[in-house]
């Protein structure tokens, strides 16, 4: 790949605090996006954006809560108007998922943090960053342009035993991402999903409290681990960022090694 | 043995005619309307989201829990293929019908071990009231069959005993459009 080949892009990582938004805040910024970290708390956004700019990285950090609609619409402008512009939005923020009983879940307690971060906020994303989108398409001439990448989940695909309701949520996301990649491509906008199972914080976690777990999911993994965040998905976002990926809309990349073959 | 019907309109109307059983049955008909289409995302308000969305994905959440109380032993969830394949002007409609699907895989893995079987049966858009000259075709392919598609016969299968071996899935029943 040529070193540096989207040195005047603008994107917003949502959920980059942490984990594949981070991972994906930093592969971006690798390749001269300018990016802005949309965390929930400054205390995890702001290290990211040190770090990112230590490696001669564009990034500022926006504090913003993706479950309500006048934060993802503030952090928007406050994007456009420091750098003119944004010409990728990759929605990953997500909270909720604490195993749960389907009969017994409580939509409060289960579902509401889910469906508010993963489905609402992929809808405020898009709307906020549409108009946007399409002036960098205007301006790509035909090469590039807008690209909306929301980061889903296996599970989104095949349902879960433990968490039955974190499913749905994921789910939904792909929907989305193929309604507004129909609705967009007049635009040359791409809206596309990645699944990824990373090592993020959460699945450290659980490899820490329960090592056969990691044991199990390197096992019926055919490439034998779990993704890097910045390296594995990271750069997967960086492919459906970048002009190689122009002609691709629509679709779900599963990250995860091979492990879910079922698409 | 008897089969609930919850969901309104046309669609829930033919299967609460249609649909018999040897077993303890549910069919969920998603509260899914077609007539709520968003000609901009720009449009899109908080309101259109939980209208469209949010009430309706907790009211399938509702039942299925409802079922699962009342020990149905056969639990079948009828959408539109639109999760499946997006719909331009559609977007909440297509989440809450992906949603909506997806969560019956995760009920089947829940509750397969006491025997209680639930899937997902995917229509023809126009049940649901969605324009395919809005969203968009369904596949790149015309329809195969020519005749009007009836899901009763799909559902009624479901409901059976004959369908004990089968949880988890998706029939899609719309005369060979979506494959």
């Amino acid at each position: 790949m040529n070193a540096r080949r989207l040195e005047n892009r603008v994107a917003i990582v949502t959920g980059a605090g942490q984990g594949v938004g981070e991972g994906i805040a930093r592969r971006l910024a690798q390749e001269g996006v300018t990016v802005v970290v949309a965390a929930r708390r400054a205390e995890t956004g702001e290290p990211v954006v040190e770090s990112i700019r230590a490696l001669g990285g564009r990034a500022i950090c926006v504090v913003t809560d993706v479950s309500v609609s006048e934060s993802v619409d503030a952090c928007v402008a406050s994007t456009v108007q420091q750098f003119g512009r944004l010409d990728i939005m990759v929605h990953n923020a997500f909270m909720g998922g604490i195993p749960h009983k389907l009969e017994k879940a409580q939509i409060d307690k289960h579902w509401t943090s889910m469906s508010r971060t993963g489905v609402w906020a992929s809808l405020f994303c898009a709307r906020a960053a549409m108009p946007h989108l399409v002036q960098s398409s205007a301006r790509a001439n035909g090469e590039g342009g807008g690209r909306l990448i929301l980061i889903t989940s296996p599970s989104g695909v095949e349902g879960s035993a433990n968490i039955p309701l974190y499913s749905p949520a994921k789910a939904a996301q792909r929907a989305i991402a193929k309604s507004l990649a129909r609705e967009w491509g007049e635009f040359g906008i791409t809206v596309n999903c990645i699944g990824p199972v990373a090592s993020s914080p959460a699945l450290l976690t659980a490899f820490d409290r329960n090592p056969a777990l990691q044991q199990a999911i390197e096992a019926r993994t055919p490439l034998g681990r779990v993704g890097d965040i910045t390296d594995d998905i990271g750069s997967v976002a960086l492919f459906l960022a970048s002009d190689d990926s122009s002609f691709v809309t629509g679709q779900t990349i599963i990250c995860d090694g091979g492990s879910f073959l079922g698409l | 043995m008897s089969v609930t019907v919850s969901g309104g309109g046309t669609l829930a109307q033919v299967l609460r005619d249609g649909v018999h059983s040897d077993t303890r049955s549910a069919v969920i008909v998603v509260d899914l309307d077609g007539e709520k289409s968003i000609s901009s995302l720009a449009e899109l308000t908080d309101a259109h989201i939980d209208e469209i969305y949010e009430q309706p994905m907790q009211r399938v959440i509702a039942a299925l829990q409802e079922a699962h109380t009342t020990n149905c032993e056969r639990i079948v969830v009828v959408v539109p293929t639109t999760g499946m394949s997006g719909g331009a002007c559609y977007a909440p409609q297509a989440a809450l019908a992906e949603s909506a699907r997806i969560l019956v895989k995760s009920a089947a893995r829940q509750w397969g071990a006491s025997g209680i079987t639930v899937n997902a049966v995917a229509v023809e858009p126009h049940w649901f009231s969605i324009d395919s000259n809005i969203s968009g075709p369904v596949a790149i392919a015309p329809r195969s069959l020519s005749n009007e598609v009836s899901p009763v016969g799909v559902v009624t299968w479901l409901c059976s005993e004959a369908a004990r071996d089968v949880t988890g899935q998706t029939i899609v029943c719309d005369g060979g459009l979506w494959m």
